[in-house]
């Protein structure tokens, strides 16, 4: 990339969103500005998933899981330790006394979760499609319960309240670049090529030199860096977490943005996380107005259901959008039994 | 009594068939030959069913002097109860199930349980070591008793017309002399035959008329003898010099 | 420990066990003929426990009548939801189906709670149902005897239907080979839907078990009985439906035995032990007790 082209196709546009961040910090109230820090904080989260799931093919749910131990590291490791020895009377000495710059403690959070993803996944990458997502599911109860039942660190089901709100539009924006542009540097390198590679026949992959179960725990723990990383934003702009703030039903609203945005496509997913995030949104005052508690999530649900039926590459196609290709495959599929081996 | 006119079908990305045609009549053994790919599983699966063409048509005469229907459109469970059997490539003998059970549920249609059984008799008649091994699960056989068994286990339908997939597939050649003579066999008691193969040789020598298919095409037809002594056919496909 | 809390503890895993196998049998078929974790079985577990509360408090039948009713109940919202949501994406890959099913289990949940709420309702049964009776030395309520007698009855009569009917053996051969059943004569979409409604039914029915045995029920019940039933169909093999009997007796042991027999202070990680014991299970025998090589099954 020669200098100029750099200028062109990275500063420039970063340059862009900085300056609609000013714009918005200055011109949207409290309100908007807090949808929209959950606008980008999901972004992330949705375009971390699919370095996992979309690039890989490892189809995981454990992102919640992940954000909760980051969420509560970047929590104890920023929160003063004034409030610590007040709240959190039980901890131990090492960490009662630290307290940490929130950018540092935030990638800590990443780091951890990412180490979690690291020592989880190198016996459970193991397993294949579902089997993961359910060993990945069973993960997300397992933090839950050690969220809940180690109050020495976590004050157990109550969870930690009055966090500092350290979270802010300018964080937001940092993290989501980051976030983008490792996604992208990794798709487009031949990383992401070695994942597209496990994901499209992990046997030619493994026979062409490509150290498979490597690749795939990186890829999973990549995720998880970021999700850790989401995790604290999230606790340090509601300033709260709490051993359910992250539920299975969190890890399924990600798995949507992903499915509809295309798996493996960064653009497509980003764009579906911030209309879903949005329309939600929208819908929860219509929801309440009505009476009928729930009806988005409802029709959100039935939305993804017709999105697998009708259009199995996800709404905005994958890289390159082909669904007229995409719906034959379709057909061809239903007149053909499953073939055994893709 | 099967016209099959102008076949085209896709599958995956490849054009597996382009404008099929053949003709089996009553009390043959037809054979299909070709190359590996050349289209031949394609065109049985497009008869029983299992694929759709893109256009052409599958007519059927299951009784002699009646007036063909089209199988078309047909769902595979519609076309066996038309009266005509598919034994697929491979065997595929059900390995979850004993080789009794292999063989009752290839009666799935069928109520009559007298005729059935007298059925099954026969079948154990044809390949008497189908009865010694009857409560052995299906994947216990040995290759050679997998193929008997997927030939009972079409017969049971008592099809008017028997459509089989390669059944000299990985058999040594004694085993299959013998499944080729229990062909003749069974076409003398009245049964007709579709038979795809790639060992040539055998199929015309036991053919009563047989086709060429060429990538998706026939591209030669004629009986069984006459294929055989073509210097063309001996070439690509008798191994002739 | 006395020998009669050992023994109370292990009618307790009986029954919970017996529970955890009728769910963990629909987890089973079902994903033996269509290769589909249906993560909204679980939720027709709730389903059927609220088909039960209706039938026995607001209809009044009497209690073996509302069995059937619940079955039958169970049966039709299991056909309803292949047909709308899975039938369409057959042949898809698996992965799809699964995200398919955590969105019908969505739909579900909001439906309940939209139409009754989440709160937790009491769960009345019939007085004969809590009498004790004495059995080797402990008091057992009746329930508990009608739950593993009714679960046993229910497991009997559908292994001898899948064994010696001719349905049964189609089913068989269907979970086995689609393109060769149907060349059988298969109408497999019958066998599809037919192990959905089987599935479906006996979760409903442990649904009304769980009512009756526990005196609550509510429209998220479903959720955490749901998975640990699809870590017993694992534990015995998934596909395999004494599999699915097998590892619903050894969850539900196991899982009473944790919380009984250890320390008080283990007893709150009973959920995360259940799921530990999912992963371990996976690594260490990826084809459960009872099933076969899932390699052929991938």
């Amino acid at each position: 990339m020669s200098g100029g082209a750099f200028l062109l196709r990275l500063v420039l546009p970063i340059a862009l969103g900085a300056a609609l961040v000013f714009a918005a910090t200055l011109g949207l109230d409290p309100y908007s500005l807090t949808i929209l820090q959950f606008v980008g904080i999901n972004v992330i989260l949705a375009v971390s998933l699919n370095v996992t799931n979309g690039f890989t093919g490892l189809f995981s749910l454990g992102h919640p899981a992940f954000m909760t131990i980051g969420g509560y590291v970047a929590a104890i490791l920023a929160m003063p330790t004034a409030r610590k020895t007040a709240m959190l009377r039980d901890l131990p000495p090492l960490l009662a006394g630290q307290e940490w710059p929130f950018p540092l403690a935030l990638a800590a959070g990443g780091l951890v979760a990412a180490l979690a993803a690291a020592v989880v996944g190198i016996p459970v990458l193991r397993l294949r499609g579902h089997y993961l997502a359910v060993a990945t599911l069973g993960l997300i109860f397992i933090v839950q319960s050690l969220a809940v039942n180690l109050p020495g660190i976590t004050r157990g089901a109550l969870g930690l309240s009055g966090l500092p709100p350290l979270t802010n539009p300018w964080w937001v924006y940092l993290v989501l670049v980051l976030t983008l542009l490792v996604c992208w540097r990794v798709k487009h390198a031949s990383l992401g090529r070695t994942m597209l590679a496990i994901r499209e026949n992990e046997l030619a992959a493994a026979c062409l030199g490509v150290k498979v179960a490597r690749t795939r725990v990186l890829a999973f723990a990549l995720g998880a860096f970021f999700a850790g990383v989401a995790g604290g934003l999230w606790a340090h702009l509601v300033t709260l977490i709490s051993p359910s703030s992250f539920s299975i039903l969190l890890g399924f609203q990600l798995i949507v943005m992903v499915v509809l945005g295309g798996t493996g496509s960064i653009v497509g997913t980003a764009i579906a996380a911030v209309v879903l995030t949005l329309a939600t949104e929208w819908l929860r005052p219509l929801e309440e107005a009505a009476g009928f508690f729930g009806a988005s999530q409802i029709i959100v649900a039935v939305g993804v259901i017709l999105v697998l039926i009708f259009r199995p590459s996800g709404l905005f196609g994958t890289a390159e959008p082909r669904p007229f290709a995409a719906l034959a495959a379709r057909r061809r599929r239903r007149a053909v039994p499953p073939d055994p081996v893709p | 009594m099967l016209w099959v006119e102008n076949l085209d079908v896709r599958r995956g990305g490849t054009h597996a068939l382009r404008g099929a045609s053949l003709e089996v009549r009553r009390g043959e053994i037809v054979a299909l030959i070709g190359a590996n790919g050349a289209g031949k599983t394609t065109t049985l699966a497009t008869i029983s069913g299992l694929l759709r063409p893109r256009s052409g048509t599958v007519r059927f005469a299951a009784e002699p002097g009646a007036t063909p229907i089209e199988i078309t459109s047909l769902k595979a469970e519609a076309v066996v109860a038309a009266g005509l059997s598919h034994c697929p490539e491979g065997r595929q003998i059900f390995a979850n199930l004993s080789v009794a059970e292999n063989l009752a549920i290839g009666a799935f249609l069928r109520r009559d349980r007298d005729g059935i059984a007298k059925d099954i008799a026969d079948v154990h008649r044809l390949f008497p070591i189908l009865k010694e091994r009857a409560s052995v699960p299906g994947d216990r056989l040995s290759g050679g008793e997998q193929m008997m068994l997927a030939i009972g286990r079409a017969l049971m339908s008592r099809p008017k017309l028997l459509l089989l997939d390669e059944p000299s597939l990985g058999l040594a050649p004694r085993l299959v002399e013998q499944i080729f003579d229990i062909l003749e066999r069974i076409r003398d008691e009245g049964m007709t035959v579709l038979l795809v193969e790639q060992n040539a040789a055998m199929a015309l020598d036991i053919a009563d008329r047989a086709y060429v298919l060429e990538a998706g095409s026939i591209v030669l037809e004629g009986t069984g003898r006459a294929l055989a002594e073509d210097p063309n056919v001996q070439r690509a496909y008798l191994g002739a010099a | 420990m006395t020998g009669a809390y050992l023994l109370s503890q292990i009618v307790n895993g009986l029954v919970l066990g017996a529970m955890y196998a009728l769910i963990a049998i629909g987890f089973s078929m079902i994903y033996g003929i269509v290769r589909l974790i249906n993560f909204a079985h679980g939720d027709i577990f709730a389903i059927g426990a609220f088909a039960a509360l209706g039938s026995i408090a607001l209809a009044g039948l009497p209690f073996p009548i509302a069995v059937l009713a619940v079955l039958t109940a169970g049966a039709l919202v299991g056909l309803l939801v292949e047909r709308a949501a899975f039938r369409p994406m057959r042949g898809a890959p698996q992965v799809t189906g699964f995200i398919a099913s955590l969105a019908v289990a969505i739909i579900i949940e909001n439906l309940a709670v939209m139409t009754i709420t989440a709160q937790p309702r009491t769960f009345a049964v019939p007085a004969w149902l809590g009498t004790l009776v004495p059995l080797g030395g402990i008091s057992v309520r009746v329930v508990d005897l009608a739950i593993v007698g009714l679960a046993l009855v229910l497991m009997a009569a559908l292994v001898a239907f899948v064994r010696f009917t001719r349905t049964g053996m189609a089913m068989r051969a269907t979970a086995e080979n689609y393109a060769v059943a149907r060349l059988m004569g298969i109408d497999i979409d019958r066998m599809i839907a037919l192990a959905f409604a089987i599935g479906s039914a006996l979760a409903a029915v442990a649904g009304l078990m769980w009512g009756a045995k526990y005196g609550q029920i509510s429209p998220l019940m479903g959720t955490v009985p749901g998975l640990k039933a699809f870590v017993a169909a694992v534990i015995g093999g998934v596909g395999s439906i004494s599999g699915a009997v097998l590892g619903g007796f050894v969850l539900g042991l196991a899982e009473v035995l944790f919380v009984g027999l250890l320390p008080s202070e283990f007893s709150a990680f009973r959920n995360a032990f259940v799921f530990a014991a999912l992963i371990l299970v996976l690594l260490v025998m990826p084809n459960g007790l009872l099933g076969k090589s899932a390699e052929t099954r991938a």
